[in-house]
């Protein structure tokens, strides 16, 4: 849809190359010390010690460790992880992994073989049948209809 | 494949290492030691002394440079620091400051 005036002179492209927001890798012989944040998604092939705080995906591959926090909009641990996951949407483990910490999502699944040690926290609907919990009647009865919705 | 690709808008502090090519777009503060090229691109912000086999600069880098086979400052890139090379190239338009030591 053009509107008939001085043409929008259209910005030059600035993006180049690999270095485009998109993916970043580290690689299966790199070790970083210290803490990863930004924008993008991140594969994590070697060891990393400290935090990672990206916006988009985080991949820990299998062989690759991660000890410290993490923080990304979908997680998925294939190798080691010592800290705590913090996703906005899934936080998937794989039969490969070791995890020792705290798993938060939007939705969290362990696939059979994992290993994991630590807390899940994750964001569900009770399914209707156990929602409405078989409180024993007398006992309050302001707790009647459960959790709202 | 390459084997670290750090992406434009992503932030390392801290030491890295790495015995594979390490490809920077993003912004690094600390330390990079690297056992194989290192190519810093164009937009990228480095700020840590860098050790590798090589060095090619395109975008930034403030801090202390030494590679074992050469550094190559191209076109639009910057590095500020001192630079340990046998070969060091800075192509026209490229800017540096800085002593270089090229170990005669």
């Amino acid at each position: 849809m053009l509107r008939g005036s001085a043409a929008a002179r259209s910005t030059p492209s600035v993006t180049s190359g690999p270095g485009e927001a998109g993916e970043s890798t580290l690689g299966r012989g790199a070790r970083v010390r210290g803490r990863i944040s930004g924008d993008g998604d991140l594969r994590v092939e070697g060891h990393v010690e400290g935090d990672v705080r990206v916006s988009g995906q985080l991949a820990l591959e299998e062989g690759a460790s991660i000890a410290g926090d993490v923080e990304a909009s979908a997680v998925v641990i294939s190798g080691s992880l010592t800290g705590d996951v913090v996703s906005r949407g899934a936080v998937t483990v794989r039969a490969t992994a070791n995890v020792n910490g705290d798993l938060g999502g939007a939705e969290v699944s362990l696939e059979e073989g994992a290993s994991f040690h630590g807390r899940i926290e994750a964001e569900f609907d009770m399914p209707v049948e156990l929602s409405t919990a078989p409180a024993p009647e007398p006992v309050r009865p302001e707790t009647r209809g459960g959790r709202g919705r | 494949m390459a084997g670290t690709i750090i992406g434009h808008g992503i932030t390392i502090e801290g030491e890295i290492t790495s015995d594979d090519e390490v490809v920077v777009a993003g912004t690094v503060r600390g330390k990079l030691i690297v056992e194989g090229p290192v190519t810093i691109e164009a937009g990228a912000v480095i700020e840590a002394d860098v050790g590798a086999a090589s060095l090619s600069v395109a975008g930034h880098v403030t801090g202390n440079v030494a590679a074992s086979d050469r550094v190559d400052i191209l076109a639009g890139g910057r590095l500020v620091g001192d630079v340990k090379a046998s070969r060091l190239t800075i192509a026209d338009g490229a800017s540096f400051k800085g002593n270089v030591d090229m170990d005669v």
